[in-house]
């Protein structure tokens, strides 16, 4: 060993000791990540393959893409996927914008406590589940005993009231409805705390120029936060292939699956109550690899718009 | 919103006035129905069925609470939501902290690689159906480690902590380094009181989805007596179940009592505390969110 290679392993040594106690801490982080994430994605191998959910997936019969021409050629995978579009663009198209919008009017609000008091409210929304929101859903339209009912009393209406919660017309409305309700609050914290960064003296500059409460709003306030509003739309279009497992889980119910089946609940169907594990699989991979390639896109599209922008 | 005074202008007022209205309406939207179920919950079964239920209690009483406490399966339920919801988010800090330190140093060599490694799990998932089956090879379905292990460490939240510690000025590390501390120590006695605003968001974060998260108890587990409170909830709305849950009650009450009330009771009982939760911590849980909007 000569001097330098020796400095160098002595130099390693040191750094070890340094730092060896850091690389301990991260041990049950990392395994956990590979136990949990990365075991679960060999685990897709079995939407390649026959398996019927006994013995070993190694050990389980390569079939190469049946299971995928199998899926497309169900009507139900077919329905399943189409509803999971439908919905998730009608989220957004409703949900994007409904923040944006509220978060302008709470910024508008003079008085402090009255301020405080429209952002708390429309917060606490966010801290219920899914199965409480169908709780209080059914508290307000149930046709027999709900809100809708106690209403069309006062005003004289005695006839009969639709049951939106399980009415194929309108349940995808009830869909999208509740995650505006849910969501729209929220989504307000971070466009107050960009409207929190712009510079006052620009309001002010307005003022003294004439400016009205409307273009202040539209020519400061909007292009103030109009990086944000890019940056949140492109994260959510890259999450678009998740249509809302947990709320359409909770919400929803055999009269309407026709309407509000996506390719969550359709593997959450065929594969843990029916057992057919590798076409369930095939349906989810194919769901979430197109989740990756828009993600990996939109990302790519936010850093043509804006090079400080994107997630990666 | 600015210094500078000037007159409005009467159309101004109009959609001034215009705006104040409708955030009245959304507030109410948001508030009244956790208010109405709250009323009925505190009504008379008949006197709610009659109508003009709207703000506040018709004939109160507590009847179905009372009918509810005497049910054990509500118990069950709720003490199992309270443990999951107190020992997951405690084992999610630990793990959460331990993580985002070493990562937090810029002169960690390998940390660009455990970071992507980790990134990667956000945009690509195994699924339902390999997850399921790992937890079932693991032999963790019907145990109560199902609510523990599994949803451990968020990398989302991982990568938030760890921008905040990377906030904390390195000098001090250095000096406690100077003085011959571990880095266990320059975590345990310099890194986390520095952060405690940032712990105090994580923990509403992995707090609130522990008590409402109820998938992992519809997936994984079979066992009334691991059921969750969310999913007993879930039950007992879906199935008209709820008068089944007075079969241990006395007859004369619950023939005062019906489904309806039952259910408001329930629900009432899921929210209550969260909202006692919420009315104390959401100033931390908006600037948690602020937190975390910020870019890496």
């Amino acid at each position: 060993m000569n001097t330098t290679e020796r400095s160098k392993w002595k130099k390693q040594i040191g750094y070890f000791r340094r730092y060896w106690m850091l690389y301990a801490m991260l041990i049950p982080g990392i395994v956990y990540i590979t136990v949990f994430k990365y075991v679960p994605m060999y685990g897709v191998s079995i939407a390649f393959k026959d398996y019927n959910g006994f013995g070993k997936i190694a050990e389980a019969e390569w079939v190469g893409l049946k299971n995928f021409r199998r899926l497309f050629e169900t009507n139900a995978f077919r329905r399943a996927f189409y509803n999971n579009i439908i919905i998730s663009l009608a989220k957004l198209v409703f949900g994007f914008p409904a923040p944006i919008i509220l978060a302008l009017m709470i910024d508008g609000i003079r008085t402090k406590w009255a301020k405080r008091i429209v952002q708390t409210s429309v917060i606490l929304p966010d801290f219920v589940s899914w199965v409480v929101i169908y709780g209080l859903m059914y508290a307000i339209f149930s046709p027999n005993t709900g809100v809708i009912r106690q209403v069309a009393s006062v005003i004289g209406y005695n006839g009969k009231l639709p049951n939106l919660l399980a009415d194929k017309e309108t349940f995808r409305a009830v869909i999208v409805g509740s995650h505006v309700w849910k969501g729209m609050g929220i989504g307000t914290v971070t466009y107050l705390a960009a409207i929190t960064g712009i510079d006052q003296q620009l309001y002010d500059a307005a003022t003294i120029d004439g400016a009205g409460r409307w273009q202040k709003t539209w020519h400061i306030t909007l292009t103030g936060i109009r990086g944000v509003i890019i940056t949140l739309l492109i994260i959510r279009i890259g999450h678009i292939m998740n249509a809302g497992f947990s709320q359409i889980f909770a919400i929803s119910n055999s009269a309407v699956v026709s309407v509000a089946d996506i390719i969550d609940t359709y593997v959450y169907r065929i594969g843990l109550t029916q057992g057919r594990f590798s076409l369930a699989t095939a349906a989810g991979l194919f769901k979430s690899v197109i989740g990756l390639v828009l993600v990996l896109f939109t990302n790519w599209i936010s850093k043509k718009v804006d090079p400080d922008s994107g997630i990666m | 919103m600015s210094k500078v005074k000037y007159k409005k202008s009467p159309g101004e007022r109009v959609s001034e006035l215009i705006i104040n209205i409708l955030l009245v309406i959304i507030v109410f939207v948001m508030i009244y129905p956790f208010w109405h179920v709250l009323m009925y919950s505190l009504s008379d079964s008949r006197a709610a069925m009659s109508g003009g239920l709207f703000f506040y209690p018709r004939k109160f009483t507590l009847i179905t609470y009372r009918m509810l406490i005497r049910t054990k399966q509500i118990f069950i339920a709720f003490k199992n939501s309270v443990l999951k919801t107190v020992l997951a988010t405690f084992f999610s800090l630990i793990i959460t902290a331990l993580t985002a330190y070493p990562l937090s140093i810029p002169g960690l060599k390998g940390r660009r690689l455990v970071q992507v490694y980790i990134f990667f799990t956000m945009l690509f998932s195994g699924g339902i159906i390999p997850t399921y089956l790992l937890i079932k090879d693991l032999h963790m379905l019907d145990t109560f480690w199902v609510y523990l292990i599994p949803g451990m460490l968020s990398a989302h939240h991982m990568f938030i902590l760890r921008n905040f510690f990377q906030a904390i000025p390195d000098s001090l590390e250095e000096s406690a380094m100077l003085d011959g501390a571990s880095h266990m120590d320059i975590l345990l006695w310099i890194v986390l009181p520095l952060s405690k605003a940032a712990f105090a968001t994580q923990t509403m974060f992995y707090g609130v989805s522990n008590w409402n998260e109820y998938m992992d108890g519809v997936l994984y587990v079979n066992d009334q007596r691991l059921q969750l409170l969310q999913v007993y909830l879930r039950q007992l709305i879906y199935t008209d179940g709820s008068k089944s849950v007075l079969s241990g009650a006395d007859l004369a009450a619950s023939a005062a009592v019906t489904e309806e009330s039952m259910k408001m009771t329930v629900v009432a009982i899921t929210v209550l505390p969260v909202i006692i939760v919420y009315s104390f911590l959401q100033k931390y849980y908006m600037k948690g969110i602020m937190i975390g909007s910020v870019k890496e």
